[in-house]
């Protein structure tokens, strides 16, 4: 007989509750997120509001003068997309345009040492002279990520965004701009072939994975990492899309979710126990060959703990517990059987 | 057995309910989530006269030949391209748009291919949108499968005729000529329809549909007793997934509430086949397998966030779901001889799940910033456990046994900190906890402590570095033999999963550019598990990869890409011939390198564009199972991967490109499992008699783009 001690249902539910509580308490809005300082700090609120005199005179014409197709940064591309749809006034080109995510373009950003150093982004630079940089974005930034990743979340925080704060990918200070590219028709990161490679520029084991002779498609473009992982958080620790590991994966295996009649425990449990979900050199994703994947759990008397030499091998003795199928030759139903003599997952 | 509250699902449900309301009674007072003009901003003089926003259609089309030079399903398992010859390029994408913010846009992908895709999506922006997908996905498993059994694909497999069963395959004196080929391959077609509403400022709502049938065949094995066969399983699913969501944003506060159910139907119930053996006793003339059943999955989901001050969020996600099964079962056999009563018609299986998390992060100063996760994964097994008798691969029957409902319950804790040192340093720690109950298993609990340490630098432009390492101890509360499991394991053995562990683990991630035009990454994890009180069982794995790639801008028309990768992965475990302590021991090795090189070259300007890539990788496992006998090392599983791709772009005009291509792969493999082992070879099992994949595949391709 066996016991065991359960957290009831009750603790969850009453964390929520406490959660709903305290927020229905909580103090009034942060007001509106201004660049914070640079240089890695936390961001601090501006000093004072942005006034109108530091947005330039004539907004995107000021900007798009120099950054034509033949520019070396070239921004015309933005027209393409969604930003920049006027008749939606949600988006950038239905309000401070350019400015709108890049902030005030006459003075530059307050907070910016340089610009008060030099001037104004959009001022004369003397030869020699650096142009002052704007607020800009990605792995060139001047800006801190976290004040990079507000202006994108002050129109993005969104349901797709709703666990970012506190997830893996801001923790680990990634930009918006490091995965997503504004400036351009098609943002690579929102197509299932390119992706990929937008996510291999950190992810370099997991590029490697998907060439092991055993994969899930992501390598022909059939998956992408998204089909799997939100990048912008979840409650998972591997940021899945589902709420866990195994929920994930039954979205394309359902057939395995059973609940079976004769359930094998480490499938109900955690696919990856015997898995691997990226890529294997051991067929259907398998972390090892069996017989010994299996034999790491069972070892009963007689065949399941037999030490299976190359004595099985065709040139000896072709065992059937160690060729074709190995233990699956007669255990056929791995991950669970709903057939009334199915205990031993071989009917 | 564990008595169960019947009332606590039923109970919390309704508190569920009344508490995933609640946080939408204070939304209503929130503010809004756009972008606000400040205040004396005036923008009435911002034409926008340069802006080119994009109006109307447009496009680009693609056709065009290709040509494959040889069959194969390794080389085609999941591109389509698997049969040798000729076959259509048509790609295409379209953009419509307009002043009013409608929009519409089409992308057609291998529409000559069995990897064909459409997806639109369309509507008009900020008010609503449609999507419309289409996919097809073929996995091409294997083309080297034979068997001697008709019908496959269908839910009765039957032998020749003039078939001479035996008691091993050396005295099926027609299995030779009777093996015809068996293609294993599945393929899914999937159709998605989907349409977002933005109601009212602040919501969103979404309800997405998917329809996917997959069929084809895979493989499966069936025994009488120690006689098996391998199988073709025949696969009709069709499973249907929707998804509704309603999502309340504003700058403090988002909601988000939605319902997924995905329900799952076979429209094969078994799959039966004849004995090809001699039986064992009368009437073991065929078997019969149970496919997997109809079954669904109901959930509701409610995530929040909430910004409790500039520097204080709190955010949490529940959901609350159930798993039902209730398909008929089959009979215990189909023995005619034998008679067996089921205590039930079908399992009545039933899963309650209920996973919930709250997180909350607090940058407490400029330099200090925590955090805290609570998370509840809860996997409640509700199907009735009844004592059934049973038939041992439709022979005798057996002493009856119990289904045993599994459940797991998880609770984590997760504590963190970060304190910055300076503006490219900081360094973290953190505590996690884990707490995990099954029942019906070996070990009741287990809980691990994990402690764990990083230290970061970003200094911008140049150099990105980060180091972890963290140590866990996994203990558990007891290790017994579950009674139920008949012939009982050895009492020595520790299935990993339950098993005492201390785990260490260290990974560093870099990034450098040490020019404007050179960016450089490298990660490198180490992980190593000990499971140092495990006399049978997994006692020790290891598993190190280093990985690094770089892109480099090597004049204004050319750029260079490469990467290297390098894994290996080692365990090891110990086994009991003789029921008691370990006598025998065995080691696993795998290796896996890769490397890749691509260049891109603008040959002519605004003319021709070419480019290669190149990618080698080789795979190697080794596997010695020591038990004092010859015959410990087996021969080395291998595979090697040559991939040549050479492309090129010429523009013909502006809106006119010829595009020309060439694809050659080299595989080669060896498997100790598949290699020298014809359906005949195991005396007592008829195999696929597979052979492991090889071949030289070489593909052309040439096409005209047009861009409108």
């Amino acid at each position: 007989m066996k016991k065991t001690r359960r957290v009831p249902l009750s603790i969850p539910l009453l964390l929520w509750c406490l959660l709903t509580i305290v927020i229905s308490h909580a103090g009034q809005a942060a007001p509106p997120v201004e660049p914070a300082s640079a240089g890695g700090k936390a961001p601090k609120t501006a000093p004072a509001s942005v006034s109108a005199v530091e947005y330039s005179q004539k907004g995107a014409d000021t900007c798009i003068k120099c950054h034509d197709v033949d520019s070396e940064y070239p921004v015309f591309d933005i027209f393409k997309t969604k930003h920049a749809m006027k008749a939606d006034s949600r988006t950038p080109f239905a309000g401070l345009q350019c400015e709108a995510c890049h902030g005030p373009g006459v003075k530059g950003m307050a907070s910016m040492e340089e610009a008060q150093k030099a001037g104004s982004h959009v001022g004369k630079v003397r030869p020699g002279e650096k142009r002052p940089p704007i607020l800009n974005f990605g792995v060139k930034s001047d800006e801190p990520v976290e004040t990079q990743n507000r202006m994108c979340l002050q129109c993005h925080e969104d349901d797709n965004h709703i666990a970012w704060w506190g997830s893996a990918h801001e923790k680990g200070e990634v930009a918006c701009a490091n995965c997503h590219t504004i400036h351009t028709a098609h943002d690579p990161v929102l197509d299932k072939v390119t992706q990929p490679e937008v996510c291999y520029k950190c992810h370099l084991k997991e590029r490697a994975e998907f060439f092991k002779p055993s994969n899930h498609p992501v390598r022909f473009g059939q998956m992408d990492c998204s089909d799997c992982h939100a990048s912008h958080g979840t409650g998972t620790s591997t940021l899945l899309i589902r709420p866990t590991l195994n929920e994930t994966c039954y979205t394309c295996h359902a057939d395995k979710r059973g609940p079976f009649l004769w359930e094998h425990p480490p499938a109900s449990e955690d696919c990856t126990l015997c898995h691997t979900p990226h890529g294997s050199i051991h067929p259907a994703l398998l972390t090892k060959r069996p017989p010994l994947l299996c034999q790491q759990c069972h070892s009963q008397i007689g065949h399941p703990s037999v030490a299976f030499t190359t004595q099985g091998l065709p040139n000896a003795n072709p065992s059937g517990f160690l060729l074709a199928g190995s233990c699956m030759n007669c255990h056929s139903q791995v991950h669970g059987s709903n057939h009334p003599s199915g205990v031993k997952l071989m009917r | 057995m564990i008595k169960r509250d019947m009332n606590v699902t039923t109970t919390g449900g309704r508190w569920l309910l009344v508490i995933l309301c609640l946080p939408f009674s204070k939304c209503i007072f929130a503010d809004t989530t756009e972008a606000e003009i400040p205040a004396g901003v005036d923008i009435s003089s911002w034409v926008c006269k340069y802006c080119e926003f994009e109006q109307g259609l447009s496009g680009e089309l693609e056709g065009g030949v290709g040509y494959v030079s040889d069959n194969s399903f390794k080389f085609g398992e999941y591109n389509g391209l698997n049969d040798k010859g000729a076959y259509p390029i048509g790609n295409a994408t379209a953009r419509y748009r307009d002043e009013n913010a409608d929009y519409l846009n089409l992308r057609v992908r291998d529409l000559g291919l069995d990897t064909r895709s459409v997806g639109m999506e369309g509507g008009r922006q900020g008010s609503y949108k449609l999507f419309l997908n289409y996919d097809e996905i073929p996995h091409y498993i294997s083309d080297s499968a034979r068997t001697p059994y008709r019908g496959n694909g269908n839910d009765t497999l039957r032998l020749p005729s003039n078939w001479v069963t035996a008691g091993s395959t050396a005295g099926m004196t027609e299995l030779d000529a009777s093996l015809q080929d068996v293609d294993l391959e599945t393929k899914r077609k999937r159709l998605g329809v989907g349409i977002e509403i933005i109601p009212a400022r602040k919501w969103e709502t979404a309800v997405n549909v998917r329809h996917e049938v997959q069929d084809g065949q895979k493989a499966t094995a069936g025994s009488f007793f120690f006689n098996a066969a391998q199988l073709a399983e025949p696969v009709d699913y069709v499973t249907d997934e929707v998804e509704a969501s309603a999502t309340y944003t504003t700058r403090k506060w988002q909601s988000k509430l939605a319902y997924y159910g995905s329900f799952f139907n076979n429209h094969n119930d078994s799959l039966t086949w004849q004995n090809a053996y001699n039986p064992i006793v009368p009437g073991q003339d065929a078997g019969q397998l149970a496919l997997p059943p109809d079954n669904q999955f109901n959930q509701v989901l409610m995530s929040s966030g909430y910004q409790l001050s500039e520097r204080t969020r709190v955010s949490g996600d529940i959901a609350l779901g159930r798993m039902e099964q209730n398909a008929d079962l089959l009979a215990a056999t189909i023995n005619p001889n034998l008679s067996v009563a089921l205590p039930e018609s079908s399992a009545h299986a039933q899963v309650n799940t209920l996973t919930a998390d709250l997180k909350a992060d607090s940058a407490v100063t400029s330099k200090l910033r925590l955090n805290a996760a609570y998370r509840y994964n809860n996997r409640e097994n509700k199907t009735p456990s009844e004592v059934w008798d049973w038939v041992t691969t439709d022979a005798f029957t057996s002493a009856a046994r119990k289904n045993l409902p599994y459940s797991f319950t998880d609770n984590t804790v997760n504590l963190g900190g970060e304190y910055r040192i300076d503006k490219v340093t900081k360094v973290n720690a953190g505590y996690d906890f884990e707490q995990k109950d099954r029942t019906h298993q070996e070990v009741n609990r287990t809980k691990e402590n994990t402690f764990w340490g990083k230290a970061s630098v970003r200094a911008r432009d140049n150099i990105d570095f980060a180091f972890k390492a963290a140590h866990a101890n996994r203990s558990n509360s007891d290790y017994n033999t579950v009674d139920e499991t008949q012939p009982p394991e050895n009492p020595l053995m520790r299935k990993y999963n339950m098993a005492d562990r201390q785990r260490d683990s260290a990974s560093l991630n870099a990034g450098f550019i040490p020019h404007e035009r050179i960016n450089i990454g490298m990660s490198v994890d180490l992980a190593q598990d000990d499971y140092s009180n495990s006399p049978l069982g997994l006692t020790k794995s290891r598993e190190a990869s280093y990985n690094t790639d770089a892109s480099v801008i090597l004049t204004d028309v050319t750029t260079l890409h490469v990467f290297a990768s390098w894994q290996r992965i080692k365990s090891n475990q110990a086994g009991s011939q003789t029921f008691s302590t370990p006598d025998w021991s065995s080691k696993n090795n795998d290796t896996f390198d890769s490397y890749g090189i691509g260049v891109k070259h603008q040959l002519i300007k605004d003319k021709l564009d070419v480019g290669a890539d190149y990618v080698l990788s080789r795979s190697t496992g080794k596997v010695n199972v020591d038990s004092g006998a010859p015959g410990a090392d087996f021969p080395d599983l291998k595979t090697d991967l040559d991939s040549v791709k050479l492309y090129s772009d010429y523009h013909l005009k502006e809106n006119l490109t010829l595009h020309a291509a060439y694809w050659f792969e080299h595989y080669n493999s060896k498997d100790w499992m598949l290699d020298g082992v014809d359906p005949g070879t195991i005396p007592n099992v008829i195999s696929f008699g597979e052979d492991s994949p090889n071949y030289n595949v070489h593909a052309v391709m040439m096409s005209v783009r047009y861009r409108f």
